[in-house]
């Protein structure tokens, strides 16, 4: 009987932590919807900024602003967006190998690395990494996220690309193509408008009012911001459908583990009942002999 | 005259439009077809559209924004701005309450970066206030 009792407790633990990767999955589901949602709103804004810094940045006057200048590459910053928490599947690991390519990559080029750490989980990483210097970490962040809670990792990225120790702003991102499929991605946010597109020929001819300087003073800021915040939102969507899949196997697997058991259980305590009656009807045979 | 209006949450508005008045960095302007391009900054305050010629002054349509920035050319004008409130969204008392609150914010304000912050709440919200408060008097909404 002892083995039907440790399997009992087995039994008992699983379905505990089946709950709990329950619930998880849950929480994960309602916050991806929520994330999802903000994520795609924002998504033909940011989508027009880019496409207008892109058309900015072949402007002449333009390309020489300070933060569109395009320079040779001798530094470069890497902006690398985690999680706080694990047991988000590969979310995590994702991200980072792709910052670690990344790095590997500046290395082979001779390009100097700089990197500024978002979540926990890159912190942690990053800490360790000696290849590359960190210039600031960010943890913690609040759940819901404001646009102005980014305006100092922004401000510092655009300082250190304005001073020239960098030439290069990138962020290292986790792109949410559908709720089965996300993928890491690097995002050039400085120098703005980095994508060599087309010009088209309506922007060419612009006035700008009331001055170029002005116009990108404050506008090419604000779309900039809007870039790294639409990384964050595709990064967080991601976040919690990757954690949400991953709680989702775990609870399946549990409940697989939970149906093994069962019968392993009842496997045990049948044959320990066959026994018994054995020894039984055995015993009375004996009797009558 | 095709309008995209396109804030944070979402596009607002796509649509053929007639005159669109828009606050920018050298003062209110309006835009109507054919606009010669133009790249400008869009300051916090209220954009008037009106869909049809013939439309009267009250039947426009009112938006409170934080500002952003508008790309004009020939037939279609961009309005990329990260908030545009239609008039209709608006509580007044909430906006408001949210001005006073923002006011607040400013006298509590410890760094630079906070301060700035609440300046830009309060503009915003001042603008929502009066957006709300020029439909109240059914007036058309002058800033």
């Amino acid at each position: 009987m002892a083995n039907t009792i440790a399997i009992k407790r087995r039994i008992g633990s699983v379905k505990n932590t089946r709950q709990i990767t329950k619930a998880m999955e849950l929480v994960a589901a309602s916050r991806m919807r929520k994330a999802q949602e903000a994520a795609q709103r924002s998504r033909a804004y940011s989508q027009i900024a880019r496409e207008l810094l892109t058309s900015l940045s072949n402007i002449t006057e333009v390309s020489e602003h300070s933060l569109f200048k395009k320079r040779t590459i001798k530094a470069r910053l890497l902006v690398v967006i985690t999680s706080d928490r694990g047991m988000a599947g590969a979310y995590n690991s994702n991200a980072l190998r792709a910052y670690l390519a990344e790095l590997k990559a500046d290395k082979s080029a001779g390009v100097k690395s700089y990197t500024i750490a978002i979540g926990q989980k890159a912190a942690q990483l990053v800490s360790r990494l000696p290849q590359t210097e960190v210039v600031g970490v960010y943890k913690h962040l609040p759940e819901d996220l404001q646009v102005h809670d980014l305006q100092p990792l922004i401000r510092e990225a655009a300082k250190m690309f304005t001073d020239e120790t960098v030439d290069k702003v990138d962020v290292i991102y986790t792109h949410f193509y559908s709720s089965i499929n996300q993928q890491p991605n690097v995002l050039h946010l400085l120098p703005a408008g980095f994508a060599e597109t087309e010009i088209s020929a309506q922007l060419n001819l612009a006035e700008f009012e009331p001055s170029v300087e002005h116009v990108l003073g404050s506008a090419a800021k604000k779309l900039i911001d809007c870039q790294l915040w639409q990384a964050m939102l595709e990064s967080v969507a991601s976040e919690q459908s990757m954690r949400m899949m991953a709680m989702k196997s775990a609870t399946d697997n549990a409940t697989d583990l939970v149906d093994d058991l069962t019968l392993a259980f009842n496997n045990i305590r049948q044959a320990s009942i066959t026994q018994e009656l054995a020894e039984i009807t055995g015993g009375a045979e004996a009797l009558n002999d | 005259m095709k309008l995209e209006l396109i804030t944070l949450s979402g596009p607002k508005l796509q649509e053929d439009v007639y005159e669109v008045i828009l606050p920018t960095g050298d003062g209110e302007i309006a835009v109507y077809q054919h606009h010669m391009p133009l790249v400008t900054t869009v300051v916090p305050g209220v954009i008037t559209v009106r869909r049809k010629k013939e439309d009267s002054d009250a039947a426009r349509d009112v938006f409170a924004t934080n500002g952003g920035i508008a790309e004009i050319g020939g037939s279609q004008i961009r309005l990329l701005v990260d908030e545009a409130d239609h008039a209709d969204e608006i509580v007044e008392q909430e906006a408001a309450e949210a001005l006073a609150a923002a006011k607040k914010l400013k006298e509590e304000a410890k760094d630079e970066l906070e301060l700035e912050r609440a300046e830009a709440l309060i503009d915003r919200q001042a603008v929502r206030l009066k957006v709300a408060e020029l439909r109240r008097h059914g007036r058309r909404p002058r800033v």
